[in-house]
């Protein structure tokens, strides 16, 4: 069995339990030789690709199939059905013609007790094997709270605070010798005076601000554009976790064009298909995320079939690394040519829930990476005389982009 | 009524469609008539077919008033007409060019004479006479001594002599193709036939008189405007109203779709299946490459459906190419042919047997069409750009300037200089530079037209020349509703009127011309020679290396550096050359280079401020009478001589030499432009390539001031979703154009060529792909891949086997401008005149 995720370990803890006890009492109740666990285990390897339980997929649902036809007929059925429907058997020929003459795969080497295992587990309370729904956790995303103001507040009413006790003080000294006494506000008054005076002060507080002032408009000039983080909310709950991660599907496999395009591409609802036509139902969301693909396409869970004339809808992904129109980016160069890992971009995308931007994809990050990285020239016919002229040139093997001149505006900039 | 469409599938719809309904008819009409042609070969050999003229065989070619390098006949001539003019060979073709206005063919001639139109009738009877020996009458022309040289010429050339004519009459193809076949011409081949015109002048005319006379039920027009194109419209439109059904399948609601009950919306080349059968045996196909943007259907499905047939067309091409196409050749399958495009079956040459015609009639009819008349003679012609009007909603084709007059956005009368200095008619530069000029009232056989006159160098003198396709007023942007309608003077489909009469009339005329000066000033910034002198005296006398005097002594330029030089030995270096004697001036690079690299358009009002935004021009320059060797002689010395000498020099010849020069980026090593660029938007690369950042620009415009080439461009305005700026770039499916790999720049940067930069780092990348080394198709520039005479050569130097590297060590070589020390990666070679020895 899958491991669930660690979000779902209480569940998974209760989950574990309730099977194991209701083991129990199947094993109990239904006293069929078949190890019912076993049966789920050969039922999975070997006739989920065709069959679910209680719906019809390729072949017929197997819930109770074991009342309906009897041992023998089974065992041939599945060791081969060609043979069977070929010696006139009325039931076979009946199936097969039902599901519009796609014969089975036959299974000559499952044995008796394979079969009547599978049987067991098909027979089995369905109830017991389905996890309990897992209760979709909302997790309330917060905008992180800055309290600079209130901090700011705080501190300038501190200091008055301060100011004050210090002056009643002074007063109080001032008082016991006996000394003119000025209002507190004329004395801050002449205190700016004095230092408003002072040139030196003047300049220093001047320059504080400005240089504050100039670095704080760098700061923010910099980060125009720069989306680093950028997490925007996804028509489907897709979560690249469960599908890069937990299945550990290769990112090309959906990303195809990286290898040959200039975009990744986003894949199109066939090639989530090729998948979820048989996968109809997630551990996280459920069936309610994967019928987005399927009301997108125009495909039916309940008789897996593609309706017909169906007006397919577009799956409305908000694109989330973008470059500017002034800059050109091919994903073969890097992927293909320049081997690069998608993870040197784009994080550890493997472990993102929800995706976001993970590289501030400036020019500075570009630049950085062409400097250093040494460009994978071995094996590869069209750097082979470049590669002996620049090692020559630089007098190293190791050549990066940069000195192949791929810090040239033109090169990126077209 | 189609127009030509040479699809063999497509005939065979229509075919099935007349079987079907067997009072159907297909009609074929051509906006601009090539049926003389198909007459005459229809005459000679029973054949509605064009011979195929093979110009790189031939050595000694007359053309009387056919601009073979325009769209005489069909096109396409351009490319075997530049193999035969590649001097490295033995021989060169001679071209000699006897035409009224001044064409495209004739600019290229090596020998031109104006001539009227009616001379161009005589001219051809005598060559005929002289050459076949079948003397037939002629009147006289202004050219008879040169005719009797050119007529030897042909007769010494033999079988490598070609003449052609431009004109639409019958008898006029029937004379030339006899002195084609009496020199046994190889240069004609009547054994492959042509197939790519197919209108037919008299069915249409047929169809109009059976339209007014109620013999038609219905009529369906497909991707023809006869309302705007016909001479006879007023007719056309008169006789609509007595069919009752009329069809219009067409893209946009033109003249014609906007008189007929019925539009039905019809697909885009792009969006549609087809074939094409152009030269007997040779097969092409084409296939969709989108999917119809909006709710069409392409013809040949509507002509299908209406049969009743539930094919599509498609399955219905697919089952003609398996029955009656593929199985012509051995081991050809559909994949096959639709993965290559083309199929050609390897078929002999079938000579048709030739019937017999009476010449005397032909030369007799040949000389009645076209009478010299007291008025002047008027040829109407198609400009390079617009053609015969059907693309005149393409902003590209319309901001293209013309390459003779180098005006774009408009028609006008051209004149020559002698016939407007009678008539009082002037042509003059505003404080800005631009041109404007005067206007006339033309009278013509009932048709009245204002129009602005436009003093041509070459014109002849006593005829006007004025182009056919502007003056569109529906179906076309408001932008794109230019120039004023000539084609109700195309009576009778003939190009030549006679008797015209004009009178200057109040107002003037505001031009688009791009190019103010038009002689080159006894500069030598184009390199000519003639073929004599190319062949027998040394590399030195005719293309001197250019050196300069240093504190060292004289040093070739190529030597002197004031800079370190760029390292360019690693990785590929691009150049490029421009062979001048193969370019013919056709500005196809003008238009992929617009494609390629989103050049904006930006409309006739800032063409006029020279704000045009061509990265790639085309300068034209015409000879002069006056030279400083003249002026010697004239004794035109001091102040006041040299003055008069310059002013005269500015003048170009009546009759000039013109040249073609492509000017681009030329991608200095040692570029001008990048030392003065205060924010280093402009740098140079180490593939020979001077960049440009758009984002880092900051438009101070310096780099433009100083380029002695003057290719860089300044964006004035955000030319893009601009309403003041309504062409392609304005509405959605005008930007469906725009390559995604060219940025769109903003206003207030400058641009120039970047010799497609994107072309060849996308070429250098699916070399790495590959893991090979780059070669020339990988990184074909626009220009060079456009160029229909591969006057365009690019490629990397630093590769032995690249084909940049036979220009690169030609003798003809030179650099433009080169005594200034640029030192730039674009190279051109001399151009070489064929002038008779």
């Amino acid at each position: 069995m899958k491991e669930l995720n660690n979000r779902y370990n209480s569940l998974r803890v209760h989950f574990v339990f309730s099977v194991a006890f209701s083991f129990l009492f199947s094993l109990s109740i239904f006293a069929q030789d078949g190890d019912i666990n076993n049966g789920k285990k050969l039922f999975n390897t070997n006739c989920a690709a065709c069959h679910k339980l209680e719906q019809r997929l390729i072949g017929p649902p197997l819930k109770g199939v074991a009342a309906k036809r009897n041992q023998e007929w089974l065992n041939k059925w599945i060791r081969n059905s060609a043979e069977l429907i070929a010696s006139g058997d009325a039931d076979a020929k009946a199936i097969f013609e039902e599901y519009s003459n796609i014969p089975m795969t036959p299974f000559p080497n499952l044995s008796d007790q394979d079969i009547a295992d599978i049987m067991a587990y098909t027979d089995a309370d369905p109830a017991l094997f389905q996890k309990k729904k897992a209760e979709v956790v909302v997790v309330e995303v917060k905008p992180i709270q800055t309290y600079y103001t209130e901090v700011i507040i705080a501190v300038i009413i501190i200091v008055l605070l301060l100011t004050m006790v210090l002056f009643k003080l002074k007063s109080t000294l001032n008082n016991l010798n006996r000394e003119e006494q000025k209002g507190y506000f004329d004395e801050l008054k002449a205190y700016l005076a004095y230092l408003v005076k002072d040139n030196a002060i003047l300049i220093t507080f001047v320059l504080v601000i400005s240089l504050g002032g100039l670095y704080a408009f760098w700061e923010w000039g910099v980060g125009v554009g720069v989306d680093k983080g950028y997490q925007p909310i996804q028509p489907i709950a897709f979560s690249h976790k469960v599908h890069a991660g937990d299945q550990e599907i290769d990112c090309e496999y959906c990303h195809s064009s990286a290898r040959t395009s200039k975009t990744s591409g986003i894949p199109s609802a066939n090639v989530c298909m090729n998948c979820h036509k048989l996968i109809q139902e997630g551990e996280t969301t459920g069936k309610k995320e994967i019928a987005k693909i399927y009301d997108a396409i125009g495909f039916d869970p309940a008789t897996s079939t593609y309706k017909k004339d169906y007006v397919q809808k577009p799956i409305k992904w908000v694109r989330v690394h973008n470059l500017p129109d002034f800059v050109y980016y091919n994903h073969s160069q890097h992927v293909t040519v320049g081997q690069q890992e998608c993870q040197t971009c784009h994080g550890p995308v493997e472990e993102m829930e929800e995706l976001y931007q993970y590289s501030p994809l400036t020019m500075e990050w570009c630049v950085d990476c062409h400097r250093t990285e040494e460009v994978k020239m071995a094996g590869n016919d069209y750097y082979k005389e470049i590669h002996e002229q620049l090692s020559k040139k630089y007098g190293t093997e190791k050549l990066t982009v940069a000195m192949m001149g791929g810090l040239e505006c033109g090169k990126c900039h077209y | 009524m189609t127009p030509s469409m040479f699809s063999p599938s497509t005939s065979e719809v229509i075919a099935k469609f007349v079987e079907k309904y067997p009072t159907a008819k297909q009609v074929s009409y051509d906006a601009v008539s090539s049926a003389g042609a198909l007459d005459a070969f229809e005459a000679l050999y029973g054949n509605r077919a064009l011979p195929l003229y093979n110009f790189a065989e031939a050595r000694t070619i007359v053309s009387i008033g056919a601009d073979f390098i325009g769209d005489w006949l069909g096109g396409g001539y351009e490319k075997g007409y530049a193999l035969g003019r590649n001097p490295k060979q033995d021989q060169m073709s001679r071209h000699i060019q006897i035409e009224t206005n001044l064409s495209l063919a004739g600019a290229n001639a090596d020998d031109r004479y104006a001539v009227k139109p009616s001379e161009q009738t005589s001219a051809l009877i005598a060559l005929y006479s002289i050459i076949t020996g079948d003397s037939q009458i002629f009147k006289p022309t202004s050219i008879d001594p040169q005719l009797k040289a050119i007529a030897k010429e042909l007769k010494k050339a033999g079988n490598k002599g070609l003449v052609i004519t431009g004109s639409n009459d019958k008898n006029m193809h029937i004379l030339a193709m006899k002195i084609n076949l009496a020199l046994q011409s190889k240069a004609m081949c009547v054994g492959k036939p042509v197939y790519v015109k197919e209108g037919n002048d008299k069915a249409v005319q047929q169809l109009i008189q059976d339209m007014n006379s109620g013999k038609v039920g219905a009529l369906v027009t497909y991707n023809v405007n006869p309302v705007y194109s016909l001479a006879n419209s007023a007719e056309f439109v008169k006789g609509l109203k007595k069919v009752s059904t009329t069809v219009a399948l067409s893209q946009f609601t033109d003249e014609t779709a906007k008189v007929m009950t019925y539009n039905l919306p019809s697909q885009h080349s792009l969006e549609n299946w087809g074939d094409a059968m152009a030269v007997e045996g040779e097969y092409s196909l084409m296939q969709p490459t989108i999917r119809p943007l909006y709710d069409t259907r392409q013809f040949q499905d509507d002509l299908l459906k209406w049969m009743g047939s539930d094919q599509d067309f498609y399955s219905f091409m697919r089952e003609n190419w398996d029955n009656n196409i593929l199985s012509a050749k051995a081991g050809a399958t559909w994949n096959q042919a639709l993965h290559d495009g083309v199929l050609k079956l390897s078929l002999d040459p079938v000579m048709p047997t030739l019937n017999e015609v009476d010449m005397i009639g032909v030369a007799k009819s040949a000389s009645k069409v076209f009478k010299a008349s007291k008025g002047l003679e008027l040829e109407l012609y198609m400009k390079a750009g617009m053609g015969n009007g059907e693309m005149a909603n393409n902003p590209w084709l319309q901001e293209l300037p013309d390459p003779i007059t180098r005006t774009a956005w408009d028609n006008y009368l051209t004149m020559s200089a002698k016939q407007a200095k009678e008539l009082g008619i002037t042509n003059w530069n505003v404080s800005n530079g631009a041109l404007n000029g005067d206007k006339v009232e033309l009278k013509s056989d009932g048709v009245t037209i204002i129009l602005p006159v436009f003093i041509q160098p070459g014109q002849t003198y006593g005829t006007l020349g004025l182009a056919l396709g502007y003056g569109r007023s529906e179906g076309v942007k408001d932008a794109m509703m230019t120039g004023v309608n000539a084609y109700p003077l195309y009576k009778g489909f003939n190009k030549y009127v006679s008797n015209v009469t004009i009178a200057k009339v109040e107002g003037e005329h505001e031009f688009a011309c791009v190019q103010l000066h038009h002689t080159m000033m006894d500069r030598d910034v184009v390199q000519e020679t003639t073929f004599d002198i190319f062949k027998n005296k040394d590399k030195e006398d005719w293309n001197p290396m250019v050196a300069l005097a240093t504190h060292d002594g004289v040093k070739p330029v190529s030597k002197i550096d004031i800079w370190e030089a760029h390292d360019s030995s690693v990785g590929p270096h691009f150049n490029l050359s421009i062979d001048l004697n193969a370019c013919t001036g056709c500005a196809a690079c003008v238009v992929a280079c617009h494609a390629e690299n989103n050049v904006p358009v930006v409309g006739k009002e800032e063409v006029r401020k020279s704000r045009d935004m061509h990265w790639l021009r085309i300068d034209r320059y015409y000879s002069s009478d006056m030279n400083k060797e003249k002026a010697k002689e004239e004794g035109l010395s001091g102040v006041t001589g040299s003055i008069d000498m310059y002013h005269q020099m500015e003048v170009a010849s009546a009759n000039p030499e013109v040249v073609f020069q492509p000017v681009m980026c030329q991608h200095c090593n040692h570029a001008p432009c990048e030392t003065v660029c205060p924010v280093a938007a402009t740098s140079h690369g180490s593939q020979g390539q001077n960049q440009m950042a758009y984002n880092r620009c900051v438009g101070t415009r310096y780099c433009a001031n100083n380029c002695p080439y003057k290719v860089r461009r300044f964006n004035w305005f955000q030319y893009n979703g601009n309403e003041e700026f309504d062409y392609h770039m304005n509405d959605e499916v005008g930007r469906m154009v725009l390559n995604p790999d060219v940025t769109i720049r903003d206003r207030g940067v400058m641009e120039k060529c970047s010799m497609c930069i994107q072309i060849t780092q996308a070429g250098i990348l699916s070399a790495k792909k590959d893991g090979r080394k780059l070669e020339d198709m990988d990184i074909q520039t626009a220009c060079s891949s456009a160029c229909p005479s591969d006057a365009m050569v690019f490629g990397n130097i630093n590769d032995e086997s690249s084909a940049i590297q036979t220009p690169l060590h030609d003798d003809r070589k030179y650099y433009l401008l080169e005594s200034v020390g640029t030192k730039p990666n674009v190279m051109y070679q001399t151009k070489i005149r064929n002038k008779n020895s």
